[in-house]
């Protein structure tokens, strides 16, 4: 974009959100050019709309430019999702931050895009509720960002994802309407389910303004255990006959031994340094039930394997047991400086072979693998340990995370179970779909997105990219596992 | 091409009068029937219609074709019933994968072998397909605990009038990459493509199940009970309230007029405490428990009531819970009625010469967050009512999908919403 195209537009920007809310000074919009991924790409501008008319009078003005336009919430999407490959215009929901509505007798709650996520539970919590989508960056996500990518979260395992909890969207269209989809009321019989298609599009089809979610009522207690196994395949094996016992764990996560090992250094979180992998397990509901629970799990756990199993006796063990998962992500940082964050999905089964497979990788590469994960759905995040300064590296480590979601659809699962397709995976969507289905996502893009302004360069393979390319700058190196988010709270 | 030589095109075979028969639509019958062996069959079949083009109504079991307007056109019939079988089905993995003319009842019969369910029950299943199930957006009494048939989707394979079968979603429990398009075809009544291969994730059966019965003395108490067992802890996985013919219909014969029916089921001890919990909400709200035993066939009854078969018309309200009492409040005297308090929905029979007046006191006691349909009617009546009610906010989307995906409009033409 020419200087004079962009002061134009910048000008009918300002007469929308004011002039302090829209801005393209080079330093200051340098910041936009960043999410949790390891792509960046400069804005050409930066809006942050107060109102939902506001991001609609935003959007109109873009279309009629033919500006493209992407949404930006906490920018902690790991696939580059909020990265603006084509440049454009980087619309970010900073002001939009408030909780419309707590409507406990409707089981709803009204939110505002920029509202982060724990904040909307801590508002819950003293009406007895919750919303249960949990993604281990709750701490900073929003869920403007979590319908954009339909997020998920250690908690989701048992009641469901984004999608299930959102009942409506506001959304301003590429055409700068603004429409309400679905809304209060739980089911709907008015035509498609424009809010179900929409969660988990990733900006593509249009910028979600308001949203209103399910709440749920607290579950009365929660019990976590610890089983530790000799060795992920037997840990895995684990995961599988638990679920066919006829328990419903609220969270299954696995960690395995390099991640212990790291979680130890970081932390003293008192997992056992010679196990081959922990599993924490919780269920919740009421106190008699959940006793017993508790203790047909732990014979599960003995049954298949565990060598040890730790019960926590009350909340601050719990919170203990829990500190070392939440804190493996950083820890990360003791055995090396960079990390990749990879979020393939096998059939539960597939977790013996797969964790396998990602081990031969390991050792025929020389690049240590660490594996922290949702275990119960099968959702691997495998982290593939590096470092950026050392040349040839972080391709390396780009091919290795290639051949990891390719062995991860080879199985019959997908490459990516919440983080999202975005920038990163647009390729390796191939692994799981063909031309054919890749057309009909495309036609109904188009449906959304006549003129490809919404987020171009997402999702989709093959897409010319135009404006700066997204590669990274010769003196940025890709984040560090230390400064991705603080400390304890991160949790993958 | 002149018109011989384009229905010569046609896929399927020209069929007798009463081969028709079992195929009419409303007041409209097919003069051709397709009965494709697979999903590339189906999108080979819908390609030779598309090039016609020429009018395709999709039946699965036939369980759900009283719902929605007459068909503007109707030449062939579409059938999925030689695509019945389970394709796949790993118990460990709670995963399975289906041809969309399998018939529920044989699909919860295959799970529980293995101790397994889908728990979604939609009118009929011993007819009823799961292609059908996800076209009608077809649920039973627990959509309040178990959520609808979009929770439970995870992966599809559609065949669309260009000829070509694609996919969306997969096997896994977990997977957001792509567009969602099993929300697209859910609840899209086969206007959009033909479904015709579902993955489903399914759960473990519950440990145990109990009915409790009890009497309330007005239908707002009774809601009113419903919707506060919802919003606690423990929830009920059905809570019904029926009227006093209602209940008849489900094989109860009782002396008071409004009945509050609650299943549960879970682990033991759960279900135990909940039934604890409701009967001393019950209590509170002034009713009286009137016991835990049904006829066998009571749930059944219950869940097939608002798709009966026959020239009944039924009317059906979906409201924000609060919005529940406004509906009650509208409603004539002597009302057959069952509703869902916890998922905010009202099921009436209506009788025909009253259908238009009931159907518009209600859309204006639903307001703007609720909406009122017609679940079904004869022919006849429809013609009178305006079945889908306005088209919604989001409707010229709607038209667009629609015309992307279906540009010669083949597809159950006019039977949707806004006569899509
Ligand atoms: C340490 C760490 C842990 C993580 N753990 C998890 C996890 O457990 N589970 C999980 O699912 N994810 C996880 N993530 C990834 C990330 O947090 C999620 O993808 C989250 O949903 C992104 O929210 P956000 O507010 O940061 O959105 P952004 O990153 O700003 O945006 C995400 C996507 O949504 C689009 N978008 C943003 N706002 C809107 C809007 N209003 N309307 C339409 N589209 C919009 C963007 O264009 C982009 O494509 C983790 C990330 C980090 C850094």
């Amino acid at each position: 974009m020419d200087a004079a195209t962009r002061e134009r537009l910048l000008g009918r920007l300002r007469a929308v959100v004011g002039d302090r809310y829209a801005f393209a000074d080079p330093y200051e919009v340098r910041l936009y050019q960043y999410d949790a991924s390891p792509e960046t790409a400069l804005p050409d501008v930066v809006v942050i709309p107060g109102t939902a008319a506001e991001v609609a009078q935003v959007v109109k003005i873009c279309a009629d430019a033919e500006v493209p336009i992407t949404a930006r919430s906490a920018a902690s999407s790991l696939a580059g999702g909020t990265v603006p490959v084509q440049r454009g215009v980087v619309i970010t929901f900073a002001r939009m931050d408030r909780i419309l509505e707590i409507d406990a007798d409707n089981l709803r709650a009204v939110v505002e895009p920029g509202v982060v996520n724990l904040s909307l539970s801590q508002a819950l919590r003293p009406h007895g509720y919750y919303y249960v989508p949990d993604p281990s960056s709750q701490g900073a996500c929003t869920i403007g960002g979590n319908v954009g990518t339909n997020a998920g979260g250690p908690h989701t395992l048992l009641y469901g994802v984004t999608v299930n909890h959102v009942t409506g969207l506001e959304l301003a269209l590429a055409s700068g309407e603004l429409v309400q989809v679905g809304g209060r009321k739980a089911g709907s019989a008015s035509g498609y389910d424009l809010t179900g298609l929409f969660v988990g599009s990733e900006g593509t089809m249009g910028i979600a303004t308001k949203i209103w979610v399910k709440i749920q009522p607290l579950p009365p207690v929660q019990k976590t255990l610890m089983a530790v196994y000799p060795d992920v395949e037997t840990a895995s094996n684990a995961v599988s006959a638990i679920v066919r016992s006829g328990i419903l764990p609220a969270a299954i996560e696995m960690m395995d031994k390099l991640s212990i090992q790291a979680i130890e250094a970081a932390s003293h979180a008192g997992y056992p340094l010679d196990a081959g992998a922990v599993l924490l397990l919780e269920v919740d509901g009421i106190p008699e039930l959940v006793e017993e629970l508790g203790e047909r799990m732990a014979k599960v756990c003995r049954e298949s394997g565990a060598s040890e199993v730790r019960v926590a006796k009350d909340e601050a063990e719990r919170q203990a047991l829990w500190k070392g998962r939440k804190g493996a992500f950083s820890a990360m940082g003791r055995l090396s400086p960079d990390f990749y964050v990879m979020d393939g999905v096998v059939p539960r089964t597939k977790l013996p072979e797969t964790l396998a497979k990602i081990d031969a990788i390991s050792a025929r590469t020389g690049y240590k693998i660490c594996n922290v994960f949702h275990a119960g759905d099968g959702n691997l995040h495998p982290l593939v340990l590096f470092d950026a300064f050392k040349p040839g590296q972080y391709e390396a480590v780009l091919r290795i995370g290639d051949e990891i979601l390719k062995l991860c659809a080879d199985a019959g699962g997908s490459v990516t179970g919440e983080h999202g397709i975005g920038l990163e995976k647009r390729e390796n969507i191939r692994y799981i779909f063909s031309d054919d289905d890749l057309e009909v996502m495309d036609r109904i893009r188009h449906v959304f997105d006549p003129h490809g302004l919404m987020n171009p360069g997402k999702v989709f393979p093959g897409e010319v990219v135009e404006g700066s390319a997204p590669s990274r700058a010769p003196d940025h190196a890709p984040r560090r596992a230390a400064n991705v988010a603080g400390g304890d709270e991160i949790w993958v | 091409m002149g018109l011989n030589a384009r229905v010569a095109a046609l896929p399927g075979h020209e069929i007798t009068v009463e081969e028709q028969q079992p195929f009419r639509v409303d007041d409209l019958l097919p003069s051709r029937v397709v009965r494709p062996a697979d999903a590339q069959d189906a999108a080979r079949g819908l390609r030779l219609c598309d090039l016609a083009p020429t009018a395709v109504v999709i039946w699965g079991g036939g369980t759900q074709m009283r719902l929605g307007a007459a068909p503007r056109r109707y030449e062939v019939a579409l059938s999925t019933e030689r695509m019945s079988r389970l394709l796949e089905y790993e118990p460990a993995d709670l995963t399975c994968r289906v041809e969309a003319g399998m018939r529920l009842r044989d699909l919860q019969e295959a799970l529980l072998a293995q101790g397994q369910r889908l728990p979604l029950e939609p009118p009929h299943p011993d007819r009823a397909t799961v292609g059908g199930m996800l076209a009608a957006n077809a649920n039973g009494l627990g959509r309040a605990r178990y959520g609808t048939v979009r929770d439970w989707v995870i992966g599809i394979a559609v065949a669309y009038p260009s000829g070509k079968l694609a996919r969306a979603g997969g096997k896994v429990v977990k997977n957001v990459a792509g567009y969602d398009l099993m929300k697209l075809h859910i609840g899209a009544l086969g206007t959009l493509g033909v479904i015709a291969e579902v993955n489903f994730k399914v759960q473990t059966r519950p440990q145990v199940e109990a009915t409790l019965i009890a009497h309330l003395d007005t239908p707002a108490a009774a809601v009113d009970t419903g919707t506060a067992l919802a919003r606690q802890y423990l929830a009920p996985a059905a809570a019904v309230v029926l009227d006093q013919s209602a209940l008849k219909d489900c094989g109860m014969t009782a002396d008071w007029r409004w009945t509050l029916a609650l299943k549960f089921e879970g682990y033991a001890r759960e279900v135990e405490a909940a039934r604890d919990k409701a009967t001393s909400l019950i209590r509170a709200a002034g009713g009286r428990v009137e016991g835990d035993d049904v006829p066998s066939r009571f749930w059944h009854a219950a869940r097939d009531w608002s798709a009966p078969d026959g020239d009944l018309v039924v009317v059906r309200a979906i409201v924000p819970l609060t919005a529940i009492h406004a509906i009650f409040g509208v409603l004539p005297e002597d009302s057959q009625v069952m509703a869902q308090p916890a998922a905010g929905l009202v099921d009436v029979r209506v009788p025909a010469a009253f259908a238009a007046s009931i159907l518009r006191r209600l859309r204006t006691a639903g307001g703007d967050q609720g909406q009122v349909i017609v679940a079904a009617a004869p022919a006849a009546v429809k013609k009178e009512l305006d079945v889908w009610g306005p088209p919604p906010p989001g409707f010229p989307i709607m038209r667009a999908l629609k015309q992307a995906l279906d540009p010669n409009g083949i597809l159950n033409p006019g039977r949707f919403v806004g006569g899509i």
